[in-house]
């Protein structure tokens, strides 16, 4: 019996002993301390969705490791190793992604880059082709402008050319209707001879003259012209006032009947007075018989 | 025999100095040879990594590899071996993450600077092309 009860006790010292021990077992499946840490930061590196898939291999790697360091190790100085060497691969297997992100990222860059070089050149061209335009617009203006200012001296030369023209015109006119400038205007003078003496009737020789001054009152019409008849002092005042006066309407009526305008012409009989010759001699008196045709200066404005 | 037996006597000599022999390889097997090609590749690994100028792109990376494989060193000289060996892993690990963050940080480098230029040629385009409507 004591000794049974001896043996008892002694197997229940051995059992508690054993118990502890197991015990001590037990509580040893804990993970070695900062293998949390490492998974968590692993875990993480997975689930980044710009890395988690680029480096597979280092992961599977890194996953090991950290398996390996999870893993309950009464050895804690080899715990802390394997801990150790985890945080590295994983470290690793992140550096790795991050390498073959940036690679990847960078066929996309290069892309955009030529995207936007190629719109700078396009830009630049465009630039170009406008600036060029804008010079070409430029010289089109100032040789317009050029232009207009050598047609404006062109004008201005005609002008004054056909102004020298026509005055030269005008003097050759005047010089062919063999008319006298004088203050009142230009004078012609028909003489004597064109009339029938005693009469007042044209002779048909007067109508080359008086085609002439025709023509030359066609060419200027703003010209008004004063018809005046003269006499001699032989015969009577009155007669030679009416003599007078009917061959100056004589002229007119030639004139009007040639398609000058009536309003343009005025008739006066001077008779015996405005003798331009003495009346003693007979050539005198015959230069005295006359008609004048006085033809108005022009207004200065109007040359024509 | 008798011939036998007086070569067996001479023989007792260098027996007993084989069998000493071997007690004294039992005795050094009793500490683990020193991890050579551990601290081979942890030296390589460091020295890699200074050529690509780890110490510019993962300064503390490299400080631990370079104070781990002091410190592997050390171990050896006290003839703890494992303990050199795991220090020795350790700075090769070091090592080859600086390495592997330098090309990392080189590359973003890259990426940075050409996002930097295709930037400024857009800006620059904006900029003439407001100048010019």
């Amino acid at each position: 019996m004591n000794v049974s009860i001896v043996n008892f006790s002694r197997t229940l010292v051995a059992a508690t002993v054993a118990s502890v021990l197991l015990a001590a077992c037990a509580a040893a499946p804990v993970k070695p301390q900062g293998a949390v840490a490492v998974r968590s930061k692993l875990t993480q590196l997975q689930a980044d969705p710009n890395l988690g898939t680029r480096a597979p291999l280092a992961i599977k790697e890194a996953d090991s490791a950290v398996l390996a360091a999870e893993q309950p190790e009464a050895d804690l100085p080899l715990a802390q190793h394997r801990v150790y060497m985890a945080d590295r691969k994983v470290e690793m297997a992140r550096a790795q992604a991050e390498v073959r992100f940036a690679e990847d990222q960078r066929a996309t860059l290069t892309q955009q880059r030529e995207t936007a070089r190629l719109d700078s050149r396009t830009h630049e061209a465009d630039a170009a082709k406008l600036q060029v335009a804008v010079a070409r617009a430029d010289s089109a203006e100032q040789k317009l402008a050029a232009d207009q200012a050598r047609g404006d001296a062109n004008a201005a030369q005609a002008a004054v050319a056909s102004a020298a023209q026509q005055a030269a015109e005008l003097q050759r006119r005047i010089d062919e209707l063999q008319a006298r400038p004088t203050d009142r205007g230009l004078v012609l003078t028909l003489g004597d001879v064109l009339f029938t003496s005693g009469q007042a009737d044209l002779k048909s020789g007067a109508a080359g003259n008086l085609d002439k001054l025709i023509s030359f009152l066609t060419e200027y019409p703003t010209r008004t012209v004063m018809i005046e008849g003269f006499t001699d002092s032989l015969g009577s005042d009155d007669f030679n006032q009416g003599l007078s006066q009917r061959r100056a309407d004589s002229v007119k009526s030639y004139l009007v009947g040639r398609g000058v305008g009536s309003t343009r012409l005025t008739t006066t009989g001077r008779g015996e007075s405005g003798p331009v010759a003495s009346n003693e001699s007979a050539s005198g008196r015959q230069q005295n018989r006359r008609v004048e045709v006085v033809i108005s200066n022009p207004p200065a404005a109007a040359l024509r | 025999m008798k011939r036998i037996s007086q070569a067996l006597r001479a023989s007792r000599l260098p027996l007993a100095a084989t069998f000493t022999g071997v007690l004294i390889l039992a005795g050094c097997a009793s500490t683990p040879p020193a991890p050579l090609a551990n601290l081979a590749a942890a030296r390589l690994a460091v020295s890699n990594a200074e050529r690509g100028d780890g110490d510019h792109f993962a300064a503390t990376d490299m400080s631990a590899a370079r104070s781990r494989l002091v410190a592997a060193d050390a171990a050896v000289v006290e003839r703890k071996m494992i303990l050199a060996e795991r220090y020795a892993d350790e700075s090769r690990a070091d090592a080859e993450v600086a390495s592997a963050k330098t090309a990392s940080a080189k590359a973003m480098k890259v990426n940075d600077e050409m996002k930097q230029s295709t930037g400024t040629l857009i800006e620059e385009m904006k900029r003439t092309s407001g100048d010019k409507p």
